[in-house]
């Protein structure tokens, strides 16, 4: 536990002094919002608040992609990923640190990229928050297991910018399903439907559970 | 007589159809040198990351003494330094000794710092360190658990001549502590300094052993040359 508290605090730390993968990850959702906006331009407010669910998550999942690359790609300078893997211990731990990490700095971006969703469509987000926040918070959980798991083998190859999105991105079908589902209803003023949380809750759980045990091999050479 | 710190028998490494090494076999005792010399694309790097537990053999077996397990016996310094730029000096290190879960990794930070001659910037971020600073720094990372055996690779790489030398007065001030070290060098002068003992890797095999007696810096040179001219 002590490993996954100090991967989490230096990541933090880090990011507070670069800024460079929050400030990254926030323009791409902005612009990702603005491209909506632009090629949406003629519709009615109740099919905004509709659409409004499927394009936030795409907006939070392609900037999870570039926050997941970058946290990872910031381990191969100096080669500090090796001296993560040199920790001795289970490695599930690193991964629980560097999962943590990435679901906080995700969550930031994905707080703020709702303000911008919100002003721009005309949507009032705020009696929707309760229900909102916690199939984000759900949805995000799935992103970062499985991306905090795939990302280390994508950024060893010469294709990780490509290689990521390939892999992760079928994995979060199911979170996608749930999420957007979830995020309707929240939007909508209504409960979030139980199969949707239950989506989430098992696919977290097992990503969590395989990330955890799987990550030993992901570090090995 | 006490089981060998470290050994290897009929270590091999395969990456796909790329064999690195073959066939190593070695011992190393608690507290001695030994100098991995070999070209470029030898396997030494290979070797090394093998024994520090980064790698794992494709056949053969890496056996360490009886105690605690291999990762937390070793030391590794790499071609990196396994730095984080954004973090200062003092929190480069205890954030290495809350990995080992060293106890007061605070308190180990300052003494390492100390040793190092490295107190007056153990505020200031390691992006701003000059490369002897972050070797030196680095030194200290690889040390902060106390490992019993230290594994250099290339540790003189990209430092300039006062830099490297300041480095090797270090290494062998850590030998004589008792430190068991393994280095990987092209530099056959240091490397007779630092080893009790040698071995040149070529293609990924042990080409020739150099015991105690060879290891003057001209033996060395001559060993040297005549593995790498011998026939595959």
């Amino acid at each position: 536990m002590n490993v996954a508290l100090a991967i989490l605090w230096k990541d933090l730390v880090s990011e507070w002094r670069s800024r460079d993968r929050v400030v990254a990850m926030l323009v791409f959702s902005i612009l990702v919002a603005v491209v909506f906006y632009f090629a949406l331009p003629m519709l009615r407010p109740e099919e905004l608040s509709a659409l409004a669910p499927g394009l936030l998550w795409t907006a939070y999942l392609f900037s999870a992609l570039l926050g997941l690359n970058r946290s990872f790609a910031l381990e191969l300078e100096n080669d500090a990923l090796s001296g993560l893997a040199l920790a001795p211990g289970n490695r599930g731990w690193i991964f629980l640190g560097k999962a943590a990490a990435n679901w906080v700095l995700i969550s930031i971006v994905q707080i703020l990229t709702a303000g911008v969703f919100a002003v721009f469509y005309g949507i009032d987000l705020v009696p929707a928050l309760p229900g909102l926040a916690t199939v984000v918070g759900l949805g995000t959980v799935g992103i970062c297991a499985a991306g905090t798991l795939l990302a280390p083998m994508a950024v060893r190859t010469g294709f990780r910018e490509v290689l990521l999105p390939v892999l992760l991105l079928p994995a979060l079908f199911p979170i996608l399903a749930g999420a957007v589902e979830g995020s309707g209803a929240a939007v909508a003023g209504q409960p979030i439907p139980f199969p949707a949380l239950q989506l989430l809750l098992v696919t977290d759980g097992i990503y969590l559970i395989v990330a955890f045990l799987g990550f030993d091999y992901v570090l090995d050479e | 007589m006490s089981a060998p710190l470290l050994s290897l028998r009929a270590v091999e490494k395969r990456y796909a159809s790329v064999t690195a090494l073959s066939g190593i076999e070695l011992e190393l005792e608690a507290g001695q040198g030994l100098a991995i010399l070999g070209p470029n694309g030898a396997g030494k790097s290979t070797l090394l990351r093998i024994m520090a537990g980064l790698a794992h053999p494709t056949g053969g077996r890496v056996r360490f003494a009886e105690g605690k397990p291999q990762r937390s016996r070793v030391g590794y310094l790499g071609h990196a330094t396994l730095l984080y730029p954004e973090l200062t000096a003092r929190e480069n290190l205890v954030f290495a000794g809350r990995l080992y879960g060293v106890e007061n990794s605070s308190a180990r930070a300052d003494q390492l710092l100390a040793e190092e001659g490295l107190t007056g910037v153990a505020e200031r971020r390691a992006r701003g360190f000059s490369r002897g600073m972050a070797q030196r720094l680095s030194i200290a990372r690889a040390r902060v658990h106390a490992p019993e055996l230290l594994l250099l690779d290339e540790p003189f790489t990209g430092l300039d001549e006062p830099s490297a030398q300041r480095l090797s007065h270090r290494l062998e001030g850590l030998a004589h502590e008792g430190h068991a070290l393994v280095l990987a060098t092209h530099e056959i002068d240091r490397a007779a300094r630092l080893a009790q003992s040698a071995l040149v890797l070529v293609e990924g095999k042990v080409k020739r052993r150099v015991n105690a007696e060879e290891m003057s810096e001209p033996a060395l040179r001559a060993a040297y040359a005549e593995a790498l001219e011998a026939p595959a």
